[in-house]
């Protein structure tokens, strides 16, 4: 799994937004050196971007459970049978 | 059975022509076969009492009205096929035929159909099942749970072909919901479905991945939605350990299912759109946060470029006029020196013009104001440009083009202790003419400005 990973996969998407979130209050706050802003800048769009595009890239992941002759569920992949 | 025994021949008892002697068993065997003949196909109305259900899974009552009382009995096969429980004061109508017991001769009505009166048998069922569970307190409110606050994986008790399961798919895709769903596809409706859906609960609930599930259907009868009254899966349901939402048919359809759900969603379109709202309001976080992040390096620019404005509109012209005041003092310097060489030796004059043409053409002030000026406007058109990362790039230069306009100030001149003397009007005075004693002046020097007033003039 973890070889087919797309680069966006590895990040967390709410930790992400919570550092984002706290890149904006310290701009906001506004007492930072010009360079340590640009800094900061650059960083939330990083963050900024990958957010965007983990979400832009979602594709619904659905899975059903089958049940064998011995009772024992295993997990396929679904497809709809209506459209 | 009825013809039996023919009553015109009674056979080798003590009978006599005129009187027929019956035996007790043919009594009974006679009366059963009347009964039998007229009772097979009987609808009763009356109320139940004394009822007894017995461990074989036949039910025995009677059925009474005010003035007399009928011994009943449901058999485990017809009991078994009744929606509701029967109980003591319930009035039914039921369907049956009678039958006389021979050993004891008492005859009784063998119920195949009971149904209550008034209410549907589903009705019922459904009150009943509702008062009971209510009871033991799986309704409370104490026991609902919160949905996850950021569901990763759903798991869904549905058909797998049903408009139901389309629906919620397509409304998880529609708000992008960052979800897995694992489907347990299960009969929604007929005989085992019940089973089914309870054993899709407990399954689902029992993966580790899974963090709320969702069981529902589409709309139909209350008959179609019959399953999810049923209390196999209100059991099922009530001892999940993850949070369930219910989406049974439409809004105005309610199952015992929905009052045990830890919520109900009228529909499962909407039990998705439940799963899919943290997803919806993290993504509308995100736009607003990027959108801060935005804002706050706007004001910040603002900020920078005030500065820089600032800096323009005040020190870069002072330093201008302050250049220029400088640059006319040693011109008239220039002047009067070669005024001097020019009475002493024509070739001393030549030389000191040479000298004066050079010092002017290298400190030529017009060209410097301009070259400045020039540098500023570009500096200033460049932060006008609209794109927010060159807007960015382009203060972070102008702020070091300020620092090394600060450096470059003629203002450091004035640090030295030269000052730049001007009229009210702002002209520079630099000469004792252009002022006139009692006249206020100002004096500017390197941090700021002074104001005198002229009380005598002298030439040097």
């Amino acid at each position: 799994m973890a070889k087919n990973e797309k680069p966006t996969e590895g990040i967390d998407f709410e930790k992400s937004l919570a550092e984002l979130e706290g890149i904006v209050k310290q701009l906001e706050a506004g007492n930072l050196a010009l360079d340590k802003s640009l800094a900061l800048f650059e960083r939330g769009v990083q963050l900024a971007r990958a957010c965007k595009e983990k979400l832009a890239e979602a594709e619904l992941k659905v899975s059903q459970l089958v049940k064998d002759k011995q009772g024992i569920f295993s997990e396929e992949t679904f497809k709809e049978e209506r459209d | 059975m009825a013809g039996a025994l023919d009553p015109l021949n009674p056979g080798p008892l003590e009978s006599t022509p005129g009187r027929r002697v019956l035996s007790v068993s043919q009594v009974n065997k006679l009366v059963a076969g009347m009964l039998g003949e007229h009772f097979s196909d009987v609808w009763i109305e009356g109320e139940i009492s004394n009822f007894r259900a017995y461990a074989s899974g036949h039910r025995y009552f009677a059925l009474k009205d005010e003035g007399s009382q009928l011994q009943a009995v449901c058999f485990r096969h017809s009991a078994q096929r009744l929606k509701f429980e029967l109980e003591d004061g319930l009035q039914v109508v039921a369907h049956g035929r009678l039958e006389v017991y021979q050993p004891t001769g008492k005859y009784q009505v063998i119920l195949d159909v009971i149904e209550p009166k008034g209410l549907g048998a589903l009705q019922k069922a459904f009150e009943q099942l509702k008062r009971k569970l209510e009871k033991e307190g799986l309704f409370a409110a104490e026991r609902k749970r919160p949905l996850p606050s950021l569901p990763r994986t759903v798991g869904i008790v549905t058909s797998p072909s049903g408009a139901a399961i389309h629906d919620m798919l397509k409304t998880l895709r529609l708000h992008k919901a960052q979800v897995k769903v694992v489907l347990f596809p299960a009969q929604v409706q007929g005989e085992g479905a019940a089973e089914q859906i309870a054993e899709g609960v407990a399954t689902l609930c029992a993966r580790p991945d899974v963090d709320v599930i969702i069981v529902g259907r589409g709309g139909g009868s209350i008959e179609d939605l019959w399953s999810f009254n049923e209390e196999a899966v209100a059991r099922a349901i009530a001892a999940s350990r993850v949070p369930v939402i219910s989406g049974v048919g439409h809004e105005t359809d309610f199952t015992i299912a929905d009052f045990v759900a830890d919520v109900r969603a009228a529909t499962p379109t909407a039990a998705a759109q439940l799963v899919a709202r943290p997803w919806e309001e993290l993504e509308t976080r995100l736009s607003d946060t990027a959108g801060k992040l935005l804002e706050a390096v706007e004001q910040l620019l603002f900020e920078k470029q005030q500065a820089v404005d600032e800096l323009t509109r005040h020190r870069a012209f002072e330093l201008v006029a302050a250049d220029l005041a400088n640059l006319g003092h040693r011109v008239e310097r220039m002047a009067s020196a070669a005024e001097g060489a020019a009475r002493a030796s024509l070739r001393d004059a030549v030389t000191v013009l040479t000298v004066l043409d050079r010092s002017l053409n290298s400190l030529n002030p017009v060209a410097r104001i301009l070259r400045q000026k020039v540098a500023l406007q570009a500096l200033v058109a460049r932060l006008e440009k609209p794109t927010l990362a060159f807007l960015f790039r382009q203060n972070v230069r102008l702020g070091q083009a300020g620092a090394r306009l600060d450096a470059l100030s003629p203002l450091a001149s004035l640090g030295r202790g030269y000052s730049i003397c001007l009229k009210p009007d702002g002209s520079i005075v630099s000469r004792i003419g252009e002022v006139e004693v009692g006249e206020g002046v100002h004096l500017r020097v390197s941090d700021g400005a002074i104001d005198c007033r002229v009380e005598r003039t002298g030439e040097n």
